[in-house]
């Protein structure tokens, strides 16, 4: 049994037009608690607008925000798995057919750096990594369109044996640096260690880590705590006009590397896209989020 | 809640901003003109300082960073969806555009510097912060296409003007009296900033205390 070229292609459109138009359970429920306990009462009004409008395009079948971003999908393939026909490839065409079909249509977002011509294609796009799970029959995808009012901000800094104190820093900095732009409350992802491709990549995928989860390393687990309240002290708020509730979470991981360490930090704003399917070895698709 | 909401009818004097404070809550009807395209701030402020007029006339109107999805149909316009955008890319043009035209309404997400606040206190102009995330919404107030000018750039690019019904809630984040929440919050996080790496330093020192 192989993965069909074709399911791939179907299941990444898939998962891209869900991450426009549904914002993920958890993040319901991590801004009605930010809604709950936020002391400022344009914020707590702000969250309550964020929820009906997330709830609104979910229950039109509408797109939350219309920087519908660039796609970026996470794929990790289990090695036992087969694929009949190509993979990059299907996921290209899946983007160019949900360009060409969705409803609402979307605006052009792909944009050449160099001219600044914008379209619904071109090189390197979707942005798509790729990883191996040893032993394991499925494919999972995680599908995270990238847009500019978080992409904009994120930052990488290079170390020479950096203490906690200086990682914490530079995140705060970052954080900081972004203030009210990124649409708060945000979601902050960590990378740190290994090479500079390998923070950032590490920063992204725990962006991506549903709520709740911590990071199993206890020196993580703390700077998790401990950087959340701190980012919640800064006052920025829900959207960036006051308030308690200017992060929803924080997640961190690392690498070992040499004595240089990159440091990367990601953020999701605060619909924090992410879809997840697994394909099995038979090419039957579930949805995971 | 909506006992809060300031519902404001464009066009507006700048005795109508004047009694609206940063951190009201407004709603906005009438024609508004939206684009996030920066070559569309740059004709703009071209065209201002060649002493042309601008295809739309802003005088006591709201010039705002809402992307919009504009179509031609049956040969007319038609626009399925508003969102705002961040505003401070704009911020090297918006002075000389918020000087130049009359505007009493700027607005889009994430506010705007030093430069265009002082021209929104000269000039008597308030900026709106729109929720991002807000389409489905903030495009229920849509009611008509005025125009759609520049339709040689994409959609969000063009120059459009529309009639809007209660387009809001926003926040009033800039006031015409020089008052920015975003300076205001910048400043009081600085402020904080010592405190809140004292407390890091801190649960740093507890957590390295709990693995002895």
């Amino acid at each position: 049994m192989s993965i069909p070229s074709e399911v791939i292609r179907q299941t990444t459109a898939a998962l891209y037009e869900w991450a426009l138009k549904k914002i993920p359970e958890d993040t319901k429920q991590a801004l009605a608690m930010a809604g709950a306990t936020e002391r400022n009462a344009a914020g707590r009004r702000t969250i309550a607008i964020m929820l009906e409008s997330a709830e609104a395009a979910e229950s039109a079948g509408t797109l939350v925000c219309s920087d519908v971003g660039i796609p970026t999908y996470s794929v990790k393939i289990g090695s036992r798995v087969t694929f009949d026909g190509p993979v990059r490839q299907a996921i290209v065409d899946g983007f160019a057919d949900l360009a060409r079909r969705i409803d609402p249509p979307i605006l052009k977002m792909v944009t050449n750096p160099l001219t600044h011509q914008r379209g619904y294609e071109g090189r390197g796009i979707p942005v798509v990594s790729f990883d191996v799970i040893d032993d394991a029959d499925y494919v999972d995808i995680i599908c995270a369109p990238k847009a500019m009012g978080t992409g904009r901000w994120e930052a990488l800094d290079t170390f020479v044996y950096p203490t906690l104190e200086q990682i914490d820093n530079f995140v705060l900095q970052t954080v900081l640096r972004a203030g009210s732009q990124p649409c708060p409350p945000i979601v902050v992802g960590v990378g740190i260690g290994g090479t500079m491709d390998h923070a950032a990549r590490l920063a992204k995928e725990a962006l991506l880590r549903p709520f709740g989860q911590t990071n199993p390393e206890p020196i993580l687990q703390a700077m998790e705590s401990r950087l959340l309240a701190a980012i919640n002290q800064l006052g920025f708020g829900p959207m960036g006009t006051g308030g308690d509730s200017s992060a929803m979470a924080v997640h961190v991981d690392y690498a070992y590397g040499h004595g240089f360490t990159p440091v990367a930090v990601s953020f999701n704003c605060w619909i924090n896209r992410r879809t997840h399917a697994r394909i099995a070895a038979d090419g039957q698709v579930t949805r995971i989020e | 809640m909506s006992a809060h909401i300031r519902h404001l009818r464009l066009p507006l004097s700048a005795q109508d901003i004047d009694g609206i404070v940063a951190g009201d809550l407004v709603t906005l009807s009438g024609e508004i003109t939206v684009t996030i395209g920066l070559p569309t701030h740059q004709r703009m402020v071209d065209r201002l300082e060649q002493g042309e007029a601008l295809p739309v006339d802003l005088v006591g109107g709201a010039f705002l960073h809402l992307s919009s999805y504009n179509r031609e149909f049956d040969g007319d316009f038609e626009v399925l969806y508003l969102n705002p955008t961040t505003s401070t890319r704009y911020d090297l043009l918006m002075p000389q555009i918020i000087r130049s035209t009359g505007l009493r309404v700027v607005g889009g997400k994430g506010g705007l510097g030093a430069e265009s606040v002082a021209a929104m206190q000269d000039s008597g102009c308030i900026y709106l912060s729109f929720l991002g995330g807000g389409c489905s919404l903030l495009s229920r107030a849509l009611r008509r296409v005025v125009a759609v000018h520049w339709p040689e750039y994409i959609s969000q690019f063009r120059l459009v003007t529309l009639e809007v019904e209660r387009l809001g809630p926003a926040t009033v984040a800039i006031d015409a009296h020089g008052r920015s929440l975003y300076a205001d919050l910048r400043s009081a996080a600085e402020q904080r900033l010592p405190g809140i790496l004292q407390s890091l330093t801190e649960a740093r020192t507890v957590t390295e205390q709990g693995k002895q």
